[in-house]
C-alpha cells in the first residue's frame, strides 16, 4: 500500500513538474469567432514553450524561405523584442473605423492582437519571450551561407 | 550619539532622493501619433516608446538609413547649406525668420523659447493648418554628425526623450486632424 502511494506521489510530482515546465513561458492564446450564423468558434490555448520546440523540429525545408527573408531584419527584430520586454504595458496601435477595430498592445509580457470586424473577431496573445525564441529558431533554419 | 547614527536620517534622505531621481530619469517617453477623421468616424492611434525607436534605428541599414543616420543626397539639397542656416538660427535671438503671405497661404518660421516653430495656414475649406514645433536641442542633435550630408536621427530621438512633453506636429484640414507629440504617458487618454 505504501509502495503504491509512493508510486502515485512520484507520478503526480512528475506530472506537476512537467506541467509547470510547459507553462513556465506562459500560454499562447488564439480565439477566432465567426459572427455569421453557425460560424466557427475556434479557441486554442497552448503552452508557449511548444512554439519554439515545434519550430525546432519542423522540416527545415518548409521554413527555409521565410528564414532567408527574415535574416536582414534579425538585428532589428531582436532589438525590438528585447526592448519591448523592458517596457511598461502600452497600446502600440489602435485603429477604429466603422465596422472594424484593430488593437495591438503589449500586456503583461505578452504581445496581444485584437481584430474585431463585422464578420469575425480574432484574438491572438503570445509571450514576447516565446516570440524571441521562435524568431531564433526561424533564423537558425537558414542555410549557413545566409546567416 | 555616534556621528554615523546622527547622519543616518540625512543619508536615508539622500539615498531616497537619488533613487527618485534615477527612477524619474528611467521613465520612458512615448511618441504618440493620432489621426482623427470625425466625418468618416475613423481614428488611428500609434504609441511608440522612444527607447524602442532609439534601439531599433541603428539596426536598420536600408536605403538612405544607416546606423541611425539618414544620408541626404546633394541633389536634394539644391545648393542649400542647411548647417549654415541652422548655425545662424541657433545664435540668433527669438525672432521671426520667414514670413510669407501670398494668395491663400501664410507661412511663418520663427525661433521661440528654444523651439523652431513652423506655421503654415492655407485659406479655403480644403486648406491645411500646419504647426510644427521642434526643440532646438533636437535640431542640434539631428545635425550633430561630422558628415555634412547626414542627419543623425538616433541622436535626435535621444534629444527628444530628454526634451520632455512636446507637441511636435499638428495638421488640421477640413476633415482630418493629425497630431504628433511626445510625453511620458503610455496611452493617449
Amino acid at each position: 500500500m505504501i509502495l503504491l502511494g509512493k508510486i502515485a506521489l512520484g507520478i503526480a510530482s512528475t506530472a506537476v513538474a512537467g506541467a509547470s515546465l510547459l507553462c513556465s513561458e506562459g500560454m499562447i492564446q488564439v480565439k477566432v469567432v465567426e459572427k455569421r450564423p453557425e460560424g466557427h468558434h475556434i479557441r486554442v490555448m497552448a503552452p508557449a514553450l511548444l512554439l519554439p520546440i515545434g519550430m525546432h523540429f519542423a522540416p527545415k525545408d518548409g521554413i527555409r524561405e521565410a528564414s532567408a527573408e527574415i535574416q536582414p531584419w534579425l538585428p532589428t527584430i531582436r532589438a525590438a523584442l528585447a526592448q519591448l520586454r523592458e517596457c511598461d504595458d502600452f497600446a502600440f496601435v489602435e485603429v477604429n473605423e466603422p465596422g472594424r477595430q484593430v488593437r495591438v498592445v503589449k500586456s503583461g509580457g505578452s504581445l496581444v492582437v485584437d481584430v474585431n470586424d463585422e464578420e469575425e473577431s480574432v484574438h491572438v496573445s503570445a509571450p514576447i519571450r516565446t516570440l524571441s525564441s521562435a524568431v531564433e529558431e526561424l533564423a537558425a533554419a537558414a542555410p549557413a551561407t545566409e546567416r | 550619539m555616534p556621528q554615523g547614527i546622527r547622519n543616518l536620517p540625512l543619508l536615508c534622505a539622500l539615498a531616497l532622493a537619488m533613487t527618485t531621481m534615477a527612477m524619474a530619469a528611467q521613465k520612458d517617453h512615448y511618441l504618440h501619433i493620432k489621426v482623427d477623421d470625425p466625418a468618416k468616424g475613423e481614428s488611428v492611434n500609434v504609441n511608440l516608446p522612444l527607447s524602442i525607436a532609439e534601439k531599433i534605428l541603428p539596426t536598420v541599414n536600408r536605403g538612405n538609413l544607416h546606423q541611425g543616420r539618414v544620408t541626404i543626397s546633394s541633389e536634394n539639397m539644391d545648393g542649400v547649406d542647411l548647417r549654415a542656416i541652422l548655425d545662424a538660427i541657433r545664435t540668433a535671438a527669438d525672432n521671426e525668420f520667414v514670413t510669407v503671405k501670398q494668395h491663400g497661404q501664410n507661412v511663418r518660421v520663427a525661433k521661440s523659447n528654444g523651439n523652431l516653430v513652423v506655421h503654415v495656414q492655407e485659406a479655403g475649406e480644403e486648406g491645411h493648418n500646419v504647426d510644427i514645433t521642434v526643440p532646438m536641442k533636437v535640431v542640434d542633435a539631428l545635425f550633430s554628425t561630422a558628415k555634412k550630408d547626414e542627419l543623425d536621427v538616433a541622436a535626435a530621438i535621444r534629444a527628444l526623450a530628454e526634451a520632455g512633453d512636446t507637441l511636435l506636429v499638428s495638421v488640421q484640414d477640413a476633415t482630418q486632424h493629425v497630431r504628433i507629440w511626445v510625453d511620458s504617458r503610455s496611452s493617449q487618454e
